[in-house]
């Protein structure tokens, strides 16, 4: 019995390795061709591991296009979507957990269907309304779709309904305001579940191309996804610089990467917890 | 949020009934025009089908993958938290950024897999630029990118199984495998029943991958739903035709979401 276990751990640490080495192997490539000169990623013979390093490589992507405007555009961009879901995410789910109207239930109900609806079935009666209003090509154009989330509601709601109800009616008795209470009871209480739902949306958004694509075609507010998509299509060809193309891809990850190894157990909570609860 | 889904959603049903090309000042009312146009349109139907096809296969490939390496790092193994972190990575990295990756591992001349595959004397194919190949080389792609995101549900679902019912099976002499099919995968249904809801709406987003690594190609062979529609509004300018395809695709996720809830009330197993 004992010896059937051991092999079985066995096994399963077999599958696991071969998974995971599955998984890295196309991000152990993209270092490697990113610090490779054109002539060892053309070559037909089969390099697993670097023989020159071109560092340069990354300063020269860098300067292939305007990456540091880029590279603002969508901090920006991001951290005012992160900032503005968080408040009227924070708001809805304070009403509908703390206080009680009529017809909260539907409201919640429809807010849940809207989960299910993706941008990419509205897109373009957006794009109109966004155009009428001269948002396209603009900071805005880019933030005000996401203003509100459906999964920011969702996600502080569940938070929300941990914290004692009477906790909220004996603040209201001591005369507090209702933003007084979620501002310094609600919220502290809920910090998890903002933290996670603040990394998650920033993750989203920075990687999305979709309605950037469709929102923006100047130079001047295009963000990092965007840049990334051109380098195929403007160099194009047979003279694509690859090792260009794979170190650029490097340094515009880095922020999700950092976001990963620094806020992976909010992040890795965030998701195990939302089907659970759900 | 009623600004941003649902008078969306009214207007596009509006547009959809229009021949307009974004431009002109007169857009003409043709009625159900659009839709029996996209219905005989060749294009159309093969968007639909491949958005199909990637969504089965998704299903197919990522909910039991996804399930079983949950249940082997649910073991309690040493390195647990390693494999973990390895799988999950890529999740978070941007759609195309791995889409430019795998278009240098897909190529056919010094792309990786093919040089493994040569390795091994096969002669690979040119992966993203033959017709057969380029949808599972686009489903494999997005295999990659999403099956540490199915894990991670899978195992918070298996964390969640109550030990002392686990437990309680063994005494009563269950083996593992029993109690794997009579005890952990019912108590897994909600996130099965999620996981399941979650899958057919991604399949139907799919867009990112598809634009950086096929531009929906070849013979629109990895043109999905969501490709169809951006094509057909922003580079062709037919603003109804891309409205009348929105609303298929929104009828598509809401009838199909609806019926897993249906299906999912009977045999979701609630606590």
């Amino acid at each position: 019995m004992a010896a059937k276990r051991r092999l079985t751990r066995l096994a399963a640490h077999v599958v696991l390795m071969i998974v995971s080495l599955g998984v890295l192997l196309p991000i152990y490539w993209v270092v490697v061709s990113a610090i490779s000169p054109m002539s060892a990623i053309f070559s037909s013979t089969l390099h697993l591991f670097p023989t020159v390093f071109h560092w340069n490589n990354f300063v020269r992507a860098w300067k292939s296009q305007p990456f540091g405007l880029y590279f603002f555009n969508s901090l920006f961009t991001n951290f005012a979507i992160v900032f503005i879901q968080l408040i009227t995410s924070c708001l809805a789910a304070y009403a509908f957990v703390f206080i009680p109207f009529p017809g909260s239930k539907a409201f919640f109900f429809i807010i849940l269907m809207a989960m299910m609806v993706p941008l990419q079935a509205t897109f373009i009666p957006i794009y109109l309304m966004l155009s009428q209003v001269h948002f396209i090509n603009t900071y805005q154009g880019l933030i005000v779709p996401f203003v509100g989330s459906a999964f920011g509601i969702f996600l502080l709601r569940q938070g929300f309904v941990s914290i004692p109800k009477e906790v909220i009616a004996a603040a209201r008795i001591d005369g507090a305001s209702e933003f007084r209470i979620l501002w310094s009871m609600v919220a502290p209480n809920a910090k998890p579940a903002l933290i996670t739902l603040a990394l998650l949306n920033f993750v989203w958004h920075y990687n999305s191309l979709f309605w950037p694509l469709v929102a923006t075609n100047s130079t001047d507010v295009r963000v990092l996804p965007v840049a990334l998509s051109y380098f195929l299509s403007q160099e194009g060809g047979s003279n694509l610089q690859w090792n260009l193309m794979m170190a650029a891809d490097i340094f515009t990850i880095i922020p999700v990467v950092l976001i990963f190894i620094f806020g992976q157990r909010f992040i890795v909570k965030g998701i195990a917890s939302s089907a659970v609860k759900g | 949020m009623t600004l941003f889904v649902f008078i969306p959603a009214g207007y596009v049903v509006f547009l959809s009934l229009l021949r307009w090309n974004l431009i002109d000042v007169n857009a003409q009312f043709v009625g159900l025009g659009n839709y029996v146009h996209l219905f005989a349109s060749q294009s159309f139907q093969q968007a639909l089908s491949n958005t199909l096809i990637l969504g089965v296969g998704l299903i197919v490939i990522l909910l039991p993958l996804g399930l079983f390496l949950a249940v082997l790092l649910d073991m309690g193994l040493h390195g647990t938290r390693i494999y973990r972190t390895v799988m999950f990575g890529p999740y978070v990295l941007p759609l195309v950024a791995s889409g430019l990756v795998w278009t240098l591992l897909y190529n056919q001349n010094f792309g990786l897999i093919n040089q493994v595959l040569a390795w091994a004397h096969i002669n690979g194919p040119d992966w993203l630029g033959t017709n057969g190949f380029a949808l599972l080389a686009v489903l494999i792609m997005t295999v990659w990118q999403y099956l540490g995101y199915y894990m991670l549900i899978f195992l918070g679902g298996l964390q969640n199984v109550s030990a002392a019912l686990k437990e309680a099976a063994a005494i009563d002499g269950a083996n593992d495998r029993q109690t794997f099919w009579h005890i952990t995968l019912p108590a897994l249904s909600p996130s099965l029943f999620f996981a399941l809801i979650i899958c057919t709406i991604q399949a139907f987003q799919t867009f990112d991958q598809v634009y950086v690594m096929t531009g929906g190609g070849p013979d629109g062979s990895t043109t999905t739903l969501v490709y169809y529609i951006f094509n057909e509004g922003f580079q062709m300018y037919n603003i109804g035709t891309a409205a009348a395809a929105s609303m298929v695709l929104l009828i598509l996720l809401v009838i199909l979401t609806l019926l897993q809830v249906r299906l999912g009330r009977r045999w979701v197993v609630e606590e």
